[in-house]
Parts: structure tokens; sequence; C-alpha cells
């Protein structure tokens, strides 16, 4: 039985209990010396934006053609990131796959940093920052009202649900969790969890309600996550432009997200296991599984780039046609063969159990993967426009040190946030675990 | 009512099997003693169903919220674009198809707020303090039957929950 392949079930309430408090306890100095290496990586990024808002866009490498650069290739991967987590504590969830309870709620974590990490690049795109209220549906005297029309309407309010939805799920999974931590916990942080865990007692009046909600949000969430990333393709295929166009869009970039999401979280569970000694928790098994998961979503980014070539060909569209070729063979050959490489045969070295069951290829393909994953969004959002229709307005893109410069700091943001919070809160979930090993030991009987 | 608060005594059976506390939940159910509440620190079915629990109505309070925001969102959007009356890419002012999505986003936002209320109200969340007959072993290892009986009965009832194979408290 899975469930029992997945975890130890020798363990007993107590020692889960123990283990992940004892992730809670005083940080050592190396944890803080990290804490502050990342900051500085925030301050950066900060510095970049400061100087971007104070001479102007124009500090960035946007021209024209290409008006989108990093901040949306960013934009797109934060929110694909940002995937994985829902399908691995809502869909999986729902299928009752008991293998995503030691990860779950790491990866739904994962899924709120980068969703607001995600959230700023539009904000940074902008430019002029201040003008950001502009995006919102409020009375104003100037009777001036967003156009609900525009993809990047349903952005905003896309995004925007995601980002409270997956919070309040985050938050809502955690909340059993919090109270087993007031309960040992003594002084100021008593008084802390105490708020934030708003009188849990684990009475089964609370779990009756508690369950059946917890149910709701999971499958509420299941149909957002799909169609939060068909949104952000939207972007993309409601404009007329060659290698954008195309009505593959909305699952080849659901898939692509969940590809890139998976590869995320194998690159932050391995050190977290090793760090917090989670390996009885989230075991080999685990991490087989989520390779196995990768290899899946590898094969769909890959039917979908093959897919993209088909159209190109079958169409006898010529600017169809060329736009392709040129994304093969012209100036950007490096992001397509990147984009190929790691997303959709590095992968399926997952094929040989060896290699799936081995820590070091498993971190090893996962960033792959994750780079990967970021060119096929410059591949797509750069070769789109830099190629178009019109031979005369073709031209071409670099990212500017400022644009690098915000992207260190988006992604020092990002382990910044996670390690703060692996120290702060429960990151496995104590209740899931118990349920597991009552499960198990229901299975050996 | 002061004579009932001085006789009537509370008293926690703590089990750390899940299955002899569904059984202690069952026999207490057919006892004189009464169940006041059980606590745990995670949802057992075994003991739900020995509690005979019924299905959560927190869906109404989902549903409900749902059907609010397709029509909040859509109407939303239908109320912006009438603002200004002007075809905007050949799209009709009112388009049905773009004006879905952020009716469809929408029903997700509200049926979330709609599924929180409902938790937060019927499981009585918004109040911090913790009840008095609490024990901290609930949300660790134990599963925590409380129940009350007169003065009088503490130690039959004690040696009841002994004889189901869990230790007791008595709070006082």
């Amino acid at each position: 039985m899975s469930v029992l392949r997945n975890m130890d079930t020798d363990v007993t309430y107590n020692e889960i209990d123990q283990t992940v408090l004892k992730t809670l306890e005083s940080p050592s100095r190396s944890y803080w010396l990290v804490i502050v290496l990342l900051f500085l990586g925030v301050l950066v990024g900060a510095a970049c934006w400061l100087y971007q808002i104070f001479i102007g866009i124009g500090v960035g490498g946007q021209n024209n053609p290409v008006a989108w650069g990093t901040y949306l290739i960013n934009f797109v991967f934060w929110v694909g990131i940002a995937h994985s987590g829902t399908l691995i504590s809502a869909i999986l969830y729902l299928f009752r796959a008991g293998w995503r309870n030691p990860i779950a709620r790491a990866a739904e974590t994962m899924t709120v940093f980068a969703v607001c990490i995600a959230g700023l690049f539009p904000f940074i795109h902008l430019g002029r920052v201040w003008m950001v209220y502009y995006m919102l549906p409020y009375p104003n005297q100037r009777n001036l009202w967003p156009n609900f029309q525009s993809p990047l309407m349903f952005d905003v309010v896309a995004i925007s649900t995601y980002l409270m939805v997956s919070s309040l799920f985050w938050y809502t999974g955690m909340l059993p969790d919090l109270a087993t931590v007031r309960d040992r916990a003594t002084g100021f942080r008593k008084k802390i969890f105490s708020i934030i865990s708003i009188g849990w007692t684990g009475d089964f009046e609370q779990w009756r309600h508690y369950t059946r909600g917890f149910l709701f949000f999971a499958a509420l969430a299941t149909p957002l996550v799909i169609s939060v990333h068909s949104v952000v393709s939207w972007d993309f295929a409601l404009a007329i432009v060659p290698g954008w166009h195309t009505t593959i869009f909305a699952p080849y970039f659901v898939a692509g997200a969940i590809h890139s999401g998976l590869a995320m979280v194998i690159t932050l569970m391995i050190p977290l296991r090793k760090i917090f000694n989670y390996q009885r928790f989230i075991t080999m098994d685990v991490l087989e599984n989520v390779a196995k998961t990768i290899i899946f979503t590898g094969l769909i980014v890959g039917f979908a780039y093959a897919t993209e070539y088909f159209i190109a060909w079958y169409s006898h569209n010529i600017v169809e046609q060329e736009s392709f070729r040129w994304r093969a063979m012209g100036e950007y050959q490096f992001g397509f063969i990147l984009m190929v490489t790691c997303n959709s045969m590095i992968p399926l070295l997952f094929f040989v159990k060896r290699i799936r069951r081995t820590i070091a290829w498993l971190f090893g393909i996962s960033i792959l993967v994750n780079i990967g994953m970021w060119f096929e969004r410059f591949v797509i959002i750069i070769g789109g426009v830099a190629h178009g229709f019109m031979p005369h307005s073709w031209g071409l893109y670099k990212p500017t040190g400022i644009e690098f410069g915000i992207m260190l700091g988006s992604f020092c943001l990002f382990f910044f946030l996670f390690v703060l919070f692996v120290k702060h809160l429960p990151s496995v979930s104590m209740t899931e675990l118990k349920e597991m090993v009552s499960a198990g030991s229901d299975n050996e009987h | 009512m002061n004579i009932n608060m001085n006789t009537e005594k509370y008293i926690m059976g703590f089990f750390r099997d899940e299955d002899q506390a569904a059984q202690a939940v069952t026999d207490l159910k057919e006892s004189p003693y009464t169940l006041k509440r059980v606590h745990g620190p995670f949802p057992s079915h075994k003991i739900s169903r020995a509690l005979g629990q019924k299905k959560s109505k927190i869906g109404y309070f989902t549903l409900a919220g749902g059907i609010f925001g397709f029509f909040a969102g859509f109407v939303l959007a239908v109320y912006a674009s009438i603002q200004w009356n002007l075809m905007v890419s050949g799209k009709p002012v009112i388009s049905y198809v773009p004006f879905f999505i952020v009716g469809f986003e929408f029903t997700i936002l509200f049926a979330v707020f709609g599924n929180i209320i409902g938790m937060l109200l019927l499981s009585r969340l918004t109040n911090t303090k913790i009840p008095v007959q609490y024990d901290d072993r609930c949300s660790g290892e134990y599963f925590g039957l409380l129940a009350t009986c007169s003065r009088g009965e503490l130690d039959t009832l004690a040696d009841f929950f002994k004889s189901k194979g869990g230790e007791t408290r008595i709070f006082e």
C-alpha cells in the first residue's frame, strides 16, 4: 500500500510532534548568516527597482518591438512555480494521494510566496508604479473604469483571487498545527500562537466542519489553479502575435507551470529534509513520486513544443512557419535548445529508477528543469514580439544589469521568506502525518 | 443552577489508540454518563462514526458565496463597460465570454470567503479563549473524551475510562 511505503509507520505521534517542533527552536548562527545574505540580495533588487523608479523604465532593456522583457518572464515564471503547490495541496488531496502529505505544507507555502513575488512584477514592469490603482475598478471622478475585455484585467482578477485563496488555504491547513505549537509553547510565543490558532481545540465538532470546509477549499482551488495559468497564457494567446496566437496555450502553460513548480518542490525539499532530519517523513518514495510526476508533465510540455511545430507546418501559414524557424535557428537559438533539452529531454532520465532515487541526480535535474522553464518563457515572450509580422520591425532584446538585479532580488526574496517560514511555523503538517500513520497502521492490521 | 455546578463534575479520558477511543465513545453513549466533547489531534473517521456525526452544513455557506461571487463579478464587468459605451476591438460592449471569466474568478473567491465564514461560525472559532476543560495532550498524541457525572460517580466514571484502556484527568 502506497501510504505505508511513503512513510515510516513505526513513527509515533509524539515523535512527529517532537521532530517538527524541534525545527522551531532557536536557530543557529549559520541560519542568521543565510538570512543576512538573502536579505542583502533582496536589498540589491530593491535598490535596482528604486533606481528604475527614479530614472525611468528605460533603464531596462525593453524596446520597440520587444516591450515585454524579463519582468514579464519572471512574472510568468513565479506564477508557474506557485502552481505545483496547489497541485500537491489541493489536486492530489482530492485524489487521495497519501504521498503528498509530508510535502503539502512546504509546497503550499511555496505557492503563497511565489504568487506574492509574481504579483510584484507587473508593478515593476509598470514603470510608473504609483499609477497601479488605474487597474482597480472603483468609482472615480474621471469615470475611468478598467476594460474587463482585456486579458490583462482577467489577470488582475485571477492573480488577486489566487493570492487570497492560496493564503487562506495555507492558513486553514495550518490551523490545527498552530494549536499544537501553542499547547507546547511558553511565554511570548504562546501568546502569539494563541492568537493565530484562533481557539482551535481539536473538538470533533470543529473537525466536522473543518474537514468538510477543507474539502471544499481543495475542490475550489483545483479549477482556480487551472484558470489562473490559462488566464496568464491568454495574456499572450489573445494577441495576434505569431507564436502566441494559439489555442494550445492554456493547457500548455498549465502543464509547464506544474512542471517547473514540481522541480522547485524537489529543489526545496532536498535541503529541507536534510537540515531538519525529515528523512523519515519526506522519504525517498515521496521524492520519487514527484520525479515520476515530472516525467509526466515533461512529456506534456514536450508534446506541446512538437504540436506548435506541427501546426506551423500543417497550417501553411508562412508567418507562423518563419516564426518557428527563427525560434529554433535564430539569435535566441540557445534559449530554444535549453528549453527543449532541460524541460522535455533531461526529465526522461527519471525513467531510470536509480536516477530518480539518487539525491544528487534529483537535485541537479530539478535545477536544470527550473532553468529550462525560465528559458521557455524567454523564448515565448521575447521570441514572439522580436520576430513578428513585419520584417522591418524585427528587433532584438537583451536584459540590462538593472533587470538582472531585480531578478536576483526576486529569487533572494523567495528564499528569504521560505527560510524564515521553516524556522517560525511548522513546515510539515503534523496533523496530516498523524493521519498517515493512523491509516498505515490500519492497513497493517 | 449553583447546586448543579457544584455537583456536576468534568472528567476527561485520554486514549492513545484511536480504536479504543472510538469504542469508549460508543460505550459512553450507552452509559448513564454524559459525553460532552471529544478532542483529538487529527480527524478520525472512526470516532466521527462513533459520535454519529452528520455531514457539516458548511457547503451552504460556500454555495451562497459562490453564487453571490459570480453575479458580483459579472455585474461589475458589465457596469464598468457601460460607463464608456464604446466598442473596443470589435467586441460588443457587453461581451459575455470575457465577462464570464471575471464571473468565474469571483465565484471561486467568494465561495472561499463563504467557506471561511461558515467554518468560523459553525466551529465557533472566533473566540481565542480555550475552554477550561481542555488538555494540551489532545493536540499531541491523545484523544480526549470529556464526560460529566455527579460528584458521587467520579470514581466509577474514572474506572470506566481505565477499563477501556485510558488515562483520566478530573477538572476541578
